[in-house]
């Protein structure tokens, strides 16, 4: 690997061809370079800007009552007071919190030990079935959202959560099963064999010693879904009837919809929305990246 | 038989949930269905939906909104490469740029619809440039709604694609770029020469990933900015088969755009399979 020893290339690496006591010509040379960074600095901070936006449209604006809001100045906490009387935030942080666990649990359970068979327990047909799995990553839900509604409708699921909970669990599957089944191809047999000689048996190698091997695609899997299952509208606004359990986009949503509620309320509770999602992901940066590069060689 | 008990609750949870609804999905685009009851109307079904306008607008905004891919691949190709050029802070830059992807795109569709708003952030910047007769309202018009739809589309889709490109740029061999400039070679020719075709596997899954998106994550955007509206301005597949089914009860309808919507967005894979086949 080459790429390991050679430095990393940053602004004090990259010119080594300029030595002490320079000539005007190289100091002439070496200014556009300067300037350059100046002006690459200056258009990233730009681009910041317009990233952060929505989260200055959302700070600001629920700073203000809906009156200064309509008219433009002002600041006032009381959007962020009267907020749990218009979207019960609380609730509603909780519902998206148990779908979240939930879905993710059963994802976890049954995507892990279906990527460890597909990557060392083959059995017949086994490529095939692991190829029409990871095809249906491919399945929007829109595409099948109607026999997928009445479905779950008869099996009396889409009361509460449970009918979210299973349609997450199943759309999210597809896709811990590549990302398991890529992983663990990466773990040598002899690790796993070692542990069956030693009478762990399948179940018990799979969980004394695939499980802890596993930790990073777990939290790859674990992050990826918490956002997508957070983040998410149409499952939860279809399959969880009732509104006492609706999680916080769902809510967030159906009332933006409405076009009734007061605008600095919702940009509130957007931000208590966004909240939980953007920690997880500042915290496990590293495991997203490492989830949507999964596939391609490194 | 060890291997398929234990690849067997994942094999019933995705036959079950995605598999058996397909093949339900394909039976019922020939029915007239409510939920409840479905009566067989054969292929008729699909030439009566063929001569439904609405099928055809929703086909045609999706076309359309084709058109913002290339700029959902250019600017995070860009913003990549400069971020690879690491100037002081260059890692807090990264994390700012990333941030918006995790928020939910119901929220992203909020602050658009006040960016997009009569007094909004958009009007302010054009006032403020001393255009103060212009007044903008892209989403209340039929000609303009769809261009805002996939503006904010782009916007949605920097972080995933910066971050995909820039862990592409990572794995690039610096010593390549060096010896590249060394033999005299330009920052346009080092691009493409050597950048570009290494980052072309990257480029093609973050290809496929917009597409998918556009196809399929529109909803939640839709949902809260336009409504699909004005009229069927920015009624895309995915919002014509939520409002076919929930709004008008037409399942069977609904259905039948669903295997619609199935087939385009196979062709997408096959594509991407075919891509990688001819590389190998």
């Amino acid at each position: 690997m080459t790429t390991l020893a050679t430095p990393p290339h940053g602004p004090e690496v990259t010119p080594p061809e300029a030595p002490a006591g320079e000539t005007p010509a190289s100091d002439a040379r070496r200014r556009p370079a300067r300037v350059g960074r100046w002006v690459l600095f200056l258009v990233m901070v730009l681009i910041a800007i317009v990233m952060l936006y929505p989260f200055w449209v959302m700070i600001v604006t629920s700073l203000k009552s809906e009156a200064q809001f309509l008219s433009g100045g002002g600041f006032s906490w009381l959007s962020w007071k009267n907020l749990t009387a218009t979207i019960p935030v609380g609730q509603e942080v909780l519902s998206s919190t148990i779908v979240c666990t939930a879905s993710i649990l059963i994802i976890l359970a049954v995507g892990l030990p279906a990527g460890f068979a597909f990557a060392k327990l083959r059995f017949r047909a086994s490529t095939v079935v692991f190829l029409i799995i990871v095809s249906a990553m491919m399945v929007p839900l829109q595409a099948i959202l109607m026999p997928e509604f009445v479905n779950v409708t008869r099996l009396g699921l889409t009361g509460g959560y449970l009918g979210a909970i299973v349609v997450y669990a199943a759309l999210g599957t597809p896709f811990s099963v590549f990302l398991f089944a890529t992983y663990f191809r990466g773990v040598p047999d002899e690790l796993i064999e070692a542990g069956i000689v030693d009478g762990l048996g399948y179940f018990g190698a799979l969980w004394r010693l695939v499980v802890p091997i596993a930790i990073p695609a777990i939290a790859t899997v674990t992050v990826l879904q918490f956002i997508q299952i957070w983040d998410d509208l149409l499952v939860g606004l279809l399959f969880i009837q009732n509104t006492s359990e609706r999680p916080i986009t769902v809510g967030l949503a159906v009332l933006a919809a409405g076009r009734t509620t007061s605008i600095p309320e919702l940009m509130a509770g957007s931000l208590v929305s966004a909240l939980p999602a953007m920690v997880v992901y500042l915290v496990f940066q590293r495991y997203l990246v490492k989830g949507l590069t999964m596939g391609i060689d490194r | 038989m060890a291997g398929f008990l234990f690849a067997l609750p994942a094999i019933a949870l995705v036959v079950g949930f995605i598999g058996v609804p397909i093949g339900q999905a394909v039976y019922y685009s020939f029915t007239e269905w409510n939920g409840l009851t479905s009566t067989w109307i054969g292929a008729s079904a699909w030439t009566q939906a063929f001569h439904n306008s609405n099928l055809w607008t929703a086909l045609q905004n999706n076309a359309l909104l084709l058109l913002a891919v290339p700029f959902a691949l250019g600017l995070p190709l860009l913003i990549a490469m400069l971020l690879h050029q690491r100037v002081v802070g260059w890692k807090i830059f990264r994390s700012i740029y990333f941030l918006p992807t995790a928020i939910s795109w119901v929220v992203l569709g909020l602050v658009a619809e006040r960016f997009f708003a009569y007094h909004g952030t958009l009007n302010s910047l054009i006032h403020a440039v001393g255009l103060s007769h212009v007044s903008t309202n892209m989403l209340g018009y039929e000609s303009t709604a769809l261009t805002a739809l996939g503006i904010t589309f782009v916007f949605t889709m920097i972080g995933t694609n910066t971050m995909l490109f820039l862990t592409g740029l990572a794995t690039l061999d610096p010593s390549l770029e060096e010896a590249a400039r060394i033999d005299g070679a330009g920052r346009w020719r080092i691009f493409r020469s050597i950048t570009l075709p290494h980052l072309s596997r990257f480029i093609q899954l973050a290809f496929v990933m917009t597409v998918i998106a556009l196809f399929s994550a529109l909803f939640s955007l839709i949902f809260v900015m336009t409504g699909g509206g004005p009229g069927y301005a920015t009624t895309t597949m995915e919002f014509l088969i939520y409002q076919t089914g929930f709004d008008q009860g037409a399942f069977g309808t609904a259905a039948l755009y669903g295997i619609i919507l199935f087939v385009l967005t196979a062709i997408v894979g096959v594509v991407q399979l075919r891509l990688i086949g001819s590389e190998e």
